[in-house]
């Protein structure tokens, strides 16, 4: 008996829906393009999973009834080519299913991949239950581990997966003491990721060995359900100015009786919420805590880097270093280093912005010769910088600096006063960033009042610039920067941005990744519309998935082959809800003339659904899946060179870290 | 025959299957998923089972009558045949597929060629049944009716 025209073992099926979508990679995707479809404000609906199985009758019944929870489903039926498709469609997959036993790759070893490259939560499923299984399961990082036969409601409930990560993730990076502010900001930040029009992109939390390990923490997530509808919170732009209020008025209450509401009296500034405030508060506090830490810790900072990310400090040194590096390295226009700056400032404090700061100032108040050691910092800019020996310089400078900054703050400070004007080119800082810090500096100079107001200095030029769904622009040119070399690579949206700048190193990129998901109004987050998922920032999304054709034909002809003279009911997929259609073998699409540019075929990256849609978008409804099957060859996207070059670069960082 | 009664011989079929232990719960979810988006999804699963298991069979009989038989390759079609058969509420089918990865571990060569013959015994039976089940829901659409919603309690 035919059966119906089944994609080959290594073909990869994805069913769209009307929401979420994932644009094709390769190109740096226009603001504009990047917001596709309105997005329902109904999470889960809408959870982009990745199914990886062997067995097409397991990944058939999967397929429907993750569509039936509303889910936008890709199938694979071999785990290499899922694991390419996760690489080049980072963004794309929210979850990831995993069958434990396959030909080609174990399934554990794709968890272990997963978890390494994008962080992204894996449940395996298998038909092996017993405890062994399971445990290696649990150890090797997976979410949750479902038992075959898998029932509908199993399913229903993978999207707390999801979200306990990305909430544990960006716990595990709020130290600083103000925990109370932390949940109701979750809240908010959450509320505004998942309650976007557009699918923002939220950022995966850090993976990384302890995180792995971390698998399952209780989540008090179920109440949050109910916020993730709320309404949106309007982000909060400090400015420079806000900022400045804001240190003023620590500074005059004193840190350790900063509380964020005699802040908010103090500023006095209107429409700022305690909130805000709180979690500004809480940042600073971050950073501050960094900056003590990294003094404590500057002779063994190579090691920290190599080894699992324990601690804050290294995470913000790491980050620091890479900026410097490449601020150091001249490479960067001021333009795109201030848009990075602010794509930066989205980070909580001390974790990059001091970097971009700080060798200025540092350097400024260096007054010792420069230490040799730092060169354990060099092997991380490798890829990145091109003169490295600028940026081992600006090493044992911020370190120095850091160390200066833990002794004697007002020391340090007096210094910086004096000499931040000749080192304002250090580093490679744009003019505008030293003219600030100068402004800073000067301002700060009347106060002396307290030690850990240094880095209050390099705070004034952090700006928090997140506008609510449009791509920030400078985003672009900061993954061009940080691809390091072609401004033209891979990323469309800033929370690309982000994460792919502090891709170089693991741990930047996981404080960055699990910060932005928990602070939202300072993030960039929002841009992501582009990808139409929850997902975080990464490299590209490679296709748009969505194909909501009224393809009923080729449907048709593919159902019909497989049943056995049976016929088809007049109501056949000729409802608005029959959507999908079917490449064969050859590649080519059957009937499918509009969609005939979209030109999947196992070869290229999927094109934007917008080309696609323009036919069918009358006869779409917004909750029904499509259904794409595509063949591949066996990969299905190629990848772009820089997106392998950072690839590479994060797996040369793996390696290193181990 | 009428179309009232074809559908009544064809709830009763339905269940006779369960009772028999040939289908379980599994079975009940697939039928669930079917609407009128997906009319003919048990069927499509069903047959991509067939296909599937027809070179699982295969490949497990090849398998075991090597010189020096491989254990864990035949675990691994015996567990990957216990998934889809699970999957698709084949019961009787697992259930032999679950006595069968234990003479594997034994690494009991005799023994699982016994087992192959039962699994195959299994899911031969359980295929015809099915069949079966299909024909009859053919006639009752080709009468011009639709196939009832089983409520079945387990």
């Amino acid at each position: 008996m035919a059966a119906l025209q089944r994609v080959a073992q290594s073909s990869v099926s994805t069913t769209a829906s009307s929401y979420g979508s994932c644009k094709a990679g390769g190109d740096v995707l226009s603001p504009s393009a990047g917001i596709e479809m309105a997005v329902p404000d109904q999470f889960p609906v809408g959870l982009r999973v990745l199914v990886v199985d062997d067995d097409t009758t397991c990944l058939r019944i999967l397929e429907l009834m993750l569509l039936r929870c509303l889910y936008q489903v890709t199938t694979c039926s071999e785990a290499t080519v899922a694991l390419n498709l996760l690489r080049e469609r980072k963004d794309c997959f929210d979850v990831v299913l995993s069958d434990v036993h396959m030909p080609d790759m174990d399934g554990f070893k794709l968890l272990e991949h997963v978890g390494l490259e994008m962080d992204l939560p894996v449940i395996m499923m298998s038909a092996d239950g017993r405890t062994s299984v399971v445990m290696r399961g649990i150890r090797h990082g997976a979410c949750d581990f479902l038992i075959k036969p898998i029932s509908e409601a199993e399913l229903k409930n993978i999207w707390q997966h999801v979200i306990r990560k990305k909430w544990n993730g960006s716990k595990e990076l709020e130290h600083s003491g103000s925990l109370e502010d932390n949940d109701p900001h979750k809240r908010g930040n959450n509320d505004f990721e998942y309650t976007s029009s557009v699918n923002e992109g939220t950022e995966v939390s850090l993976k990384g060995h302890k995180k792995r390990i971390n698998a399952k923490e209780d989540d008090d997530g179920d109440t949050e359900n109910d916020d993730l509808s709320t309404s949106k919170k309007p982000r909060v732009v400090w400015s420079v100015e806000l900022h400045q209020q804001f240190v003023t008025a620590v500074n005059q209450l004193g840190l350790d009786k900063a509380v964020p509401k005699r802040i908010l009296e103090l500023m006095n500034v209107p429409g700022l919420t305690r909130e805000n405030v709180a979690s500004h508060l809480q940042k600073f506090r971050l950073y501050l805590k960094r900056l003590s830490g990294v003094a404590q810790q500057q002779s063994g900072i190579a090691n920290p880097f190599c080894g699992p990310m324990d601690s804050n400090g290294k995470l913000g040194s790491l980050s620091r270093f890479d900026f410097q590096a490449l601020a150091a390295s001249g490479q960067i226009p001021p333009q795109t280093l201030a848009a990075l700056q602010a794509e930066l400032l989205g980070q909580p404090a001390g974790n990059l912005v001091p970097a971009m700061d700080q060798p200025a100032l540092l350097q400024a108040s260096l007054q010792a010769p420069k230490r040799p050691p730092v060169e354990h910092g060099v092997p991380f800019m490798q890829p990145f910088a091109k003169s490295q020996s600028n940026v081992s310089k600006h090493f044992p400078q911020s370190v120095i600096s850091a160390e200066d900054a833990s002794l004697g703050f007002g020391r340090w400070r007096s210094n910086s006063c004096s000499t931040v004007a000749p080192s304002n080119d250090h580093g490679g800082l744009s003019t505008q960033n030293s003219n600030l810090l100068m402004g800073i500096v000067q301002q700060e100079q009347g106060q002396h009042k307290r030690t850990q107001q240094q880095p209050v200095l390099t705070e004034p030029s952090r700006t928090f610039n997140v506008q609510p769904s449009c791509l920030v622009v400078p985003s672009q040119s900061s993954t061009g920067f940080q691809a390091g070399n072609s401004p033209a690579s891979v990323n469309q949206s800033s929370s690309f941005n982000r994460s792919t700048v502090i891709d170089y190193s693991l741990l930047s990129d996981q404080s960055n990744n699990s910060l932005n998901v928990g602070h939202i109004p300072t993030g960039n987050l929002k841009t992501s519309g582009t990808l139409g998922g929850y997902s975080g920032p990464g490299s590209i999304c490679a296709t748009s998935c969505l194909v909501n054709a009224d393809n009923s034909t080729s449907y048709q002809n593919s159902t019909a082959t497989f049943s056995d003279s049976r016929e088809l009911p007049g109501s056949l997929h000729n409802t608005a809800n029959s959507q999908g259609f079917y490449v064969d073998k050859s590649g080519e699409m059957l009937d499918q003339g509009p969609l005939r540019n979209l030109g999947f075929v196992g070869k290229e990256t999927c094109i934007p659904s917008r080309f696609a849609v323009d036919d069918f978008e009358s006869q779409m409804s917004n909750l029904n899946p499509g259904r794409i099957h595509v063949e591949s060859s066996g990969t299905l996207v190629k990848q772009e060179p820089s997106e392998d070059y950072v690839y590479n670069a994060k797996l040369g960082f793996h390696f290193q870290v181990s | 025959m009428e179309v009232g009664q074809m559908q009544r011989q064809w709830v009763d079929y339905t269940k006779s299957l369960f009772l028999e232990g040939f289908l379980d719960g599994q079975f009940l979810q697939l039928q669930q998923l079917q609407d009128e988006s997906n009319p003919d999804f048990v069927v499509e699963v069903v047959s991509l089972f067939f296909e599937d298991s027809e070179k699982l069979l295969n490949d497990l009989t090849r398998a075991l009558e090597q010189p020096t038989v491989d254990f864990k390759r035949v675990d691994a079609h015996v567990h990957q045949f216990k998934g889809s058969s699970s999957s698709i509420g084949a019961q009787r089918v697992k259930n032999a597929c679950i006595a069968f990865r234990n003479f594997c571990e034994e690494k009991n060569t005799e023994g699982c060629v016994r087992c192959v013959q039962q699994v195959k015994h299994e899911y031969y039976l359980v295929k015809s049944k099915l069949e079966t089940l299909f024909a009859m829901e053919q006639q009752i659409m080709a009468a011009g009716g639709s196939i009832p919603m089983l409520e079945l309690n387990f």
